[in-house]
């Protein structure tokens, strides 16, 4: 199987234009969108300029302006594409990190008003992370495979690895990936009270450079093996060569000075789009014009690309667009595939004093043309130090890319769950089903943690911390290079809430700092990676009650792909006063309700290749069977494995999650079945625990295999571990 | 407030809205550097407490260079709010 990968669509919603060309015209124009906000009060914040998207007009209910722009974006690179989700396996990928908290900013006030009011409680769930992928399903698909992620301000770049990773493994034949990220009050509040914005729209590189613009939109690219593409006959607008990710594991919001991480991953990147620093002929920067990020960002590009950087333009996009966070690196992905096919070189706008500290070559003010642009390098760093490279190359170059085999045998080495039940080892995972524990009960995280240096993590990154610590210790212990993948299903509602409520009460000034980074969808991540120094890949899933499963399936193609050697996946989901009273307002009247106590749980498995595990001498707790994963219909049953001989159980998060007409079509239909909400309350991270104690019930010699079955609304994932 | 209060009522604010957990405010000396290796404060812990004490303290801390200076100490900090008030 070839492993080129072509971009055969692009989409784009930016405040420059909506569409490709709308904004690509006004980019290398120079023009720049950054401007007094409109779209709500601004009285009180020390800076209220910000690049917005006019007319973005939002459909239906449970609509959200992320979610708008995104399905207007990606519908703009389906078409040019001409990709058709009855006719391929097509996968969606999105990127993001506010959702839709501009419409739930409006429910936060009238929550805090009327803190009953049920038609408020039931909205404010209603546009969690995941919902822009589930309305562009609706509208756009249906698409074989659908992935949620957060790295914040890399989450664009992100979607694009995840989307190489589905496509070089064969999972689906092309992909629609990308990020979108509306303004929202939380986001200008919180970038304002870390003192991050410029009073003047942004100026990269620029001496007197005094913070970034804030900013919005949306990015989606097609991607497609080149065969497949070739085979439809599509023109390639750019190849996807290369990429890396990981984590600085440094600070929440400062990037590590010494740019060295992100240097060894401009490196990796290149090297494995099979290019060297003589090939790269261009550079987006993530240059966000802050004073801390063009030092860091100058020094990482002159310590991979060497003596080359003295002939290669590097730009950033933001000085007209401003930064759109999850957005961001998938529309300057976009911006950066176009400028390697249209040999065009997009400029920084307002950039008049470079700053000769940064010892870079520049594209001041107007785009101009380039005599050829063979691959260019674009840039992502996010809160929390998770930073993502991509390279872009001319399709047509005569170099292939240096991509390693896939893994075929992935195993578990080691398993945790935190919460209720206590602090839980790999083999007492496999008892945690035989016993009913308090939902109740008191979780102590901080019994388990150094006071001072876990002094920034707020409850669900402390819970995070000591389940990942606990499975990576049975694991062998932590090596720098692993990588962390976390899920939750609506992130820090609570904390969200809290943060908006003293800014009604108190101004826009009072919002605090300390907290605003706590309140990003992959601060968790960043916490633990942080606090446990781990600088492999990083970032977090959603995907509803099923998000620990795809946090697994997550880990699992990161370590196939050759990313990380070792991942840990889990789910971290603190007990929510909000979720809680949401809940109660839906199922007020409904008899269904269960009634089942929510509690406070993290859960964490570590999986890595076999050959890994045994050049290490760890454990090897179970092999990983089979694991899948499916939206829509339903499991196609025939595709599960058959349970060989020996004990078999069947692990399942909840009694009540439709898997029991599913599981009576397969061979595991006659399997002892255990519930884990049973034994720990409820709670969206339940795959994740449900997944820990089966590769603890396999560990403990409970049973010899276990398929852990997940379902939730219009998704599930079936995953089959076994002790060989 | 005395200055000797002023100054108790920083440490508290310090260990308080910085989560230093464990920590005694009375162990936190007056002239003891705040940032880099004395406390070990970082600069979000400085725009924190510059929040807390515009919210609790009603007097603003200006941002950049001249913060730098004032975050120096505790009693560094504390002869600011001192003189701003005076005014």
């Amino acid at each position: 199987m070839s492993t080129r990968l072509w971009v055969t669509g692009l989409g784009l919603v930016t405040p420059l234009g909506v569409g490709v060309e709308a904004t690509w015209g006004r980019l290398v124009r120079g023009d720049r969108a950054i401007r007094p906000i409109q779209l709500f009060d601004v009285a009180g914040q020390r800076v209220g300029v910000a690049g917005e998207v006019d007319g973005v007009e939002v459909p239906a209910s449970g609509w959200s302006r992320t979610s708008a722009m995104a399905a207007t974006a990606a519908e703009e690179a389906m078409r040019a594409a001409g990709i058709d989700v009855a006719r391929a396996r097509v996968g969606l990928v999105v990127g993001g990190t506010t959702g839709g908290m501009f419409e739930t900013e409006q429910l936060l006030a009238r929550l805090h008003a009327e803190p009953e009011c049920r038609e408020v409680l039931v909205g404010m769930l209603s546009h969690p992370l995941t919902s822009t992928g589930d309305r562009l399903d609706e509208r756009l698909g249906p698409f074989a495979r659908l992935r949620t992620l957060s790295s914040a301000c890399s989450s664009g770049a992100n979607a694009l690895v995840v989307a190489a990773g589905w496509l070089l493994a064969g999972e689906v034949d092309a992909v629609v990936a990308g990020g979108s990220d509306g303004l929202c009050r939380l986001t200008l509040s919180g970038f304002n009270a870390l003192g991050a914005l410029d009073a003047e729209p942004c100026r990269p590189f620029d001496r007197r450079r005094r913070g970034t613009s804030l900013g919005e939109g949306a990015g989606f690219l097609v991607l497609e093996r080149a065969e497949s593409a070739r085979a439809r006959g599509v023109v390639p607008i750019a190849e996807l060569a290369g990429w890396a990710l990981g984590s600085e594991a440094h600070h929440i919001t400062n990037p590590a000075p010494d740019g060295k991480v992100v240097a060894s991953l401009i490196a990796r990147a290149v090297a494995r789009a099979g290019l060297s620093p003589r090939d790269v002929d261009y550079v987006n920067a993530h240059g966000t014009g802050t004073p801390l990020n063009e030092p860091m960002e100058a020094l990482a590009l002159a310590g991979a690309l060497g003596e080359e950087l003295a002939r290669i333009p590097v730009s950033s996009s933001k000085a007209q667009l401003g930064h759109s966070l999850g957005a961001a690196g998938a529309i300057e992905a976009a911006i950066t595939a176009l400028v390697v096919s249209r040999r065009t070189l997009v400029p920084t706008a307002g950039l008049e004093e470079p700053d000769p500290a940064l010892g870079l070559v520049h594209v001041p003010q107007v785009g101009r043309p380039a005599s050829r642009v063979r691959a260019a390098v674009s840039n992502a760093f996010g809160f929390g130090g998770m930073d993502t490279v991509l390279v872009f190359a001319d399709p047509d170059r005569d170099t292939e890319p240096q991509r390693g085999a896939m893994a075929t045998s992935l195993v578990v080495t080691g398993a945790s769950v935190f919460g209720s039940c206590g602090l839980l080892g790999t083999e007492e995972c496999g008892s945690l089903v035989d016993r009913h524990h308090d939902p109740g009960a008191t979780v102590d995280p901080d019994a388990h943690l150094d006071g001072m240096r876990a002094r920034r993590l707020d409850r669900a990154a402390r819970l995070g911390a000591v389940a990942v610590e606990r499975a990576l210790s049975d694991s062998g212990g932590a090596d720098a290079p692993t990588g962390l993948v976390l899920a939750s299903a609506f992130g820090n509602v609570d904390g969200s809430a809290a943060f908006m409520h003293r800014i009604f009460d108190k101004g826009a000034r009072s919002a605090s700092p300390a907290e605003f980074p706590n309140l990003v969808p992959s601060s968790p991540v960043g916490h633990v990676s942080i606090y446990l120094g781990l600088c492999g890949p990083a970032f977090a899933t959603a995907d509803l009650a099923t998000s620990g499963e795809s946090a697994f399936m997550q880990a699992l193609q990161l370590v196939a792909t050759g990313e990380a050697s070792r991942v840990v996946a889990g789910a971290v989901e603190p007990r929510s006063d909000i979720v809680e009273r949401v809940l109660a307002a839906l199922f007020a009247h409904a008899t269904s309700q269960k009634g089942t106590q929510r509690s406070d749980v993290a859960a964490a498995v570590v999986v890595e290749t076999e050959a890994e595990a045994r050049r290490r001498g760890a454990r090897i707790v179970a092999h990983v069977r089979q694991a899948l994963e499916w939206r829509g219909r339903g499991l196609p049953v025939t595709d599960l494995a058959t349970p060989r001989e020996g004990r078999a159980e069947v692990i399942l998060a909840r009694a009540d999650g439709g898997a029991g007409p599913l599981l009576a079509r397969t061979p595991w239909s006659s399997c002892p079945q255990l519930v884990c909400a049973q034994a720990v309350g409820e709670s969206d991270g339940l795959g994740a625990v449900a997944l820990a104690v089966a590769a603890g019930r396999i560990a403990s010699g409970r049973t010899d295999q276990a398929l852990v079955l997940g379902l939730a609304r219009g998704r599930g994932y079936a995953v089959v571990l076994g002790r060989e | 407030m005395s200055p000797a209060q002023l100054r108790a009522e920083l440490k508290r604010l310090i260990v308080t809205e910085l989560n230093l957990k464990g920590r005694d405010p009375a162990s936190i000396e007056d002239d003891a550097p705040l940032f880099g290796t004395g406390l070990g404060l970082d600069s979000l812990d400085a725009l924190q407490l510059a929040m807390s004490i515009e919210e609790q303290l009603h007097v603003r801390i200006p941002e950049g260079e001249e913060a730098r200076v004032i975050f120096g100490s505790v009693r560094a900090i504390a002869d600011y709010l001192a003189r701003v008030q005076a005014g």
